[in-house]
């Protein structure tokens, strides 16, 4: 739905802005700042560096999550200001929303858009490259993406089988995982089967994100992927007869789970953080996550109990990673490059991977023994999955133009049937 | 009879005051709740992981708050100015075109905030009043008007002109029988038109964001991430201190207003 009223809105910006082309007043300071352009595109790393001394960079993503601000806010955002002399300025903001604005700053010409750095992956990022949103390519001259980062593995080429072709540097790594709670039930299923005994044993115990939640959404693709395979995706034609047919036995088994989901299926939870909530106050027993290592962090807190434990279906599932992109009319691309370089840093990753628990993007066999010690100390805490298991266990994402096909398909023959 | 009515109207009191209340404690008791799972009557585990992690940033949110105010007390005072001079334009002149411009005055009530924001978002940015609190301001003044225009408009026409009339009559000056004999009489509208059009941009999330481009930082442009994200605790310690803010302004705002019509008792409607 979101998503539709994003192509609504880009598609009223356009009429709008066709309005506005009478005025090329721009065009004499669009030439300047080409020319400045092709500056920062010859500028080594140093240079850049230096560039981007005294400088601010804004960093647009979503705000929900209290302990990344805080991480962003009390160590990246200082360690920025020593070592470079950066300010970071992080401004929470939802995916849809920070489109909006950039695709509303660039219709309407501005040159010094107020967006520096997104997060972003998936579909937000094809459309954003695809409508010219994005600046690049960069990664190939920034000294850790090369340095640390295994460029040829698919998780950094690819984003949702999309080619990233240089346009956006890995952020962290996600795996969808199954959570439950071993003091209330003893058995977790590890397949579609099993899901489905499992349900049929705790009728209205269990239900997941209605889509286009992105948990929501991954939980749905990992079903298919059970049922259906997920080889015969990964090339598959965005057409909606097409994937509608590929997906049916996937659907049947969903229909099949309704009547025993909670509320029957008639209704799903808005958001995955509703249904963490609805997990943490006991009303369902099985949650999903995008979050591998969420959990530990959750325990800790006191939100979940002690005896919480994720797991995963035999099988494998769903892992993607999510990146950092420069916006096309960014002001601070200089400064943009060196804090995204930064984030990719060996111990940057360690300590994101030792307070927040996101899965590290550095390839271990690149760093030295000292960074690798710096990743084999972090204790990830109670109720996880070590993460040999759930790298191991991993399945590529599908192309990201069949995620919201899937998505309708979902809404049409699912929802209260 | 009439103490059978007093009841009821104690009775009906209590049930919306029960309304207002309970969920207000129920926001404090989660402020400190991590867990509160089902069945049982308390919660099983608290912490005040919450309130230290507000309490830790607390300059950084005390600036932004005190913008944030300064934002929606800006707003407030223009809405009531202009709106003043709206509604009693519309009230006591005759002149061409009047019904279609008191339809444009409360033509914001109709179009969605986000549809207005989207569309304005363009065109401020051409004006390069995108991300300036100026242009926030602006924003959230094309929201409050209406509610400013509508009230202050029943002040005027139930105050009529007659008091204004006879300070002319008696020697006043156009502008003192205004600011001396109408404008006190208009006191508790003014207050009313003043704290609707201040909370309408207090609590106003989209519109400040799009055309704020997140840099013009307000309460709501940080709660709101956190309402949605569904991080229960943090969200309503944040719920928690907007409340006590407005709480504390309107306070402010009504002893103001004590002060200042103190000589003066206005019977409207009556």
């Amino acid at each position: 739905m979101k998503r539709r009223i994003i192509s609504v809105v880009l598609a009223a910006l356009m009429t709008l802005s066709l309005a506005a082309c009478g005025s090329k007043s721009e065009d004499a300071s669009g030439n300047d700042d080409s020319n400045s352009e092709k500056s920062i595109e010859e500028m080594s790393f140093d240079e850049l560096k230096e560039a981007a001394k005294g400088s601010t960079v804004t960093f647009y993503g979503w705000g929900g999550d209290e302990k990344l601000n805080e991480w962003l806010d009390d160590v990246f955002a200082p360690q920025m200001k020593e070592k470079y002399d950066i300010t970071m300025e992080r401004v929470p903001m939802d995916i849809d929303q920070i489109l909006s604005q950039l695709s509303g700053e660039i219709q309407a010409g501005e040159e010094d858009g107020s967006i520096d750095m997104i997060w972003i992956n998936g579909e937000n990022f094809q459309s954003a490259k695809e409508n010219n949103m994005l600046y690049g390519p960069f990664t190939d001259r920034l000294p850790n993406f090369n340095d640390y980062i295994d460029t040829e593995s698919e998780d950094v080429t690819l984003d949702f089988a999309y080619p990233i072709e240089g346009y956006e540097a890995p952020y962290g790594k996600a795996q969808m995982v199954l959570v439950g709670d071993t003091a209330v039930t003893s058995e977790f299923p590890k397949s579609a089967e099993e899901l489905l005994e499992f349900v049929k044993k705790y009728p209205g115990k269990v239900t997941y994100p209605a889509l286009p939640d992105f948990t929501g959404s991954v939980f749905v693709r990992s079903i298919i992927y059970e049922i259906c395979g997920y080889e015969q995706f990964l090339n598959m034609e965005a057409d909606k007869e097409t994937v509608k047919e590929a997906v049916e036995p996937a659907m049947e088994y969903l229909r099949q789970l309704n009547p025993y989901l909670w509320n029957e299926g008639k209704t799903f939870p808005d958001s995955s953080t509703t249904l963490d909530n609805m997990f943490a106050d006991g009303e369902v027993i099985l949650n999903v996550t995008y979050d591998a290592f969420a959990t530990a962090v959750k325990i800790e807190e006191g939100t979940y109990t002690e005896t919480t434990q994720t797991f995963q279906f035999d099988k494998g599932t769903i892992g993607n990673t999510n990146f950092m992109a420069i916006a096309a009319n960014s002001q601070n691309k200089a400064g943009a490059m060196v804090a995204i370089n930064e984030m990719m840093s060996p111990e940057i990753q360690a300590d994101r991977y030792n307070t927040l628990k996101v899965l590290p993007v550095v390839d271990y066999d690149k760093l030295s023994d000292e960074q690798k010690e710096e990743f084999d100390k972090v204790d990830l805490g109670k109720g996880t999955i070590p993460q040999d298991e759930l790298l191991a266990k991993r399945l590529p994402e599908m192309p990201a133009e069949l995620v919201p096909i899937i998505e309708e398909i979902w809404e049409e023959e699912v929802v209260g049937k | 009879m009439k103490t059978r009515n007093n009841r009821m109207i104690k009775i009906i009191l209590m049930f919306f005051a029960l309304l207002i209340v309970v969920p207000v404690v129920w926001m404090i008791i989660w402020a400190f709740t991590e867990r509160w799972a089902w069945p049982d009557i308390l919660p099983q585990v608290f912490s005040f992981r919450a309130v230290e992690g507000i309490l830790r940033k607390s300059t950084r949110l005390g600036q932004m708050m005190l913008s944030s105010v300064f934002i929606s007390l800006a707003v407030a005072a223009l809405a009531v100015v202009i709106g003043t001079m709206t509604a009693r334009a519309l009230v006591l002149y005759q002149f061409k075109g009047r019904d279609v411009l008191y339809f444009c005055s409360i033509l914001p009530f109709m179009v969605p905030v986000t549809v207005f924001a989207m569309g304005i978002q363009v065109t401020f940015i051409k004006l390069g009043w995108n991300n300036t609190v100026w242009g926030v301001i602006c924003a959230h003044l094309v929201c409050s008007l209406p509610y400013a225009v509508r009230l202050l408009m029943d002040g005027t026409e139930a105050l009529g002109d007659g008091l204004e009339e006879q300070a002319r009559v008696l020697g006043a000056s156009e502008g003192q029988a205004f600011f001396r004999v109408t404008l006190p009489l208009l006191v508790p509208v003014l207050l009313s038109a003043f704290s609707m059009a201040y909370i309408v941009s207090f609590s106003q999330y989209f519109l400040t964001l799009l055309i704020g481009g997140g840099q013009v930082k307000t309460f709501t442009i940080v709660m709101v991430p956190y309402l949605q994200g569904g991080d229960r605790n943090i969200a309503c310690v944040y719920s928690v201190i907007f409340l006590g803010i407005t709480l504390v302004l309107f306070g402010i705002f009504e002893w103001t207003a004590g002060k200042v019509s103190k000589n003066n008792s206005t019977e409207f409607y009556s």
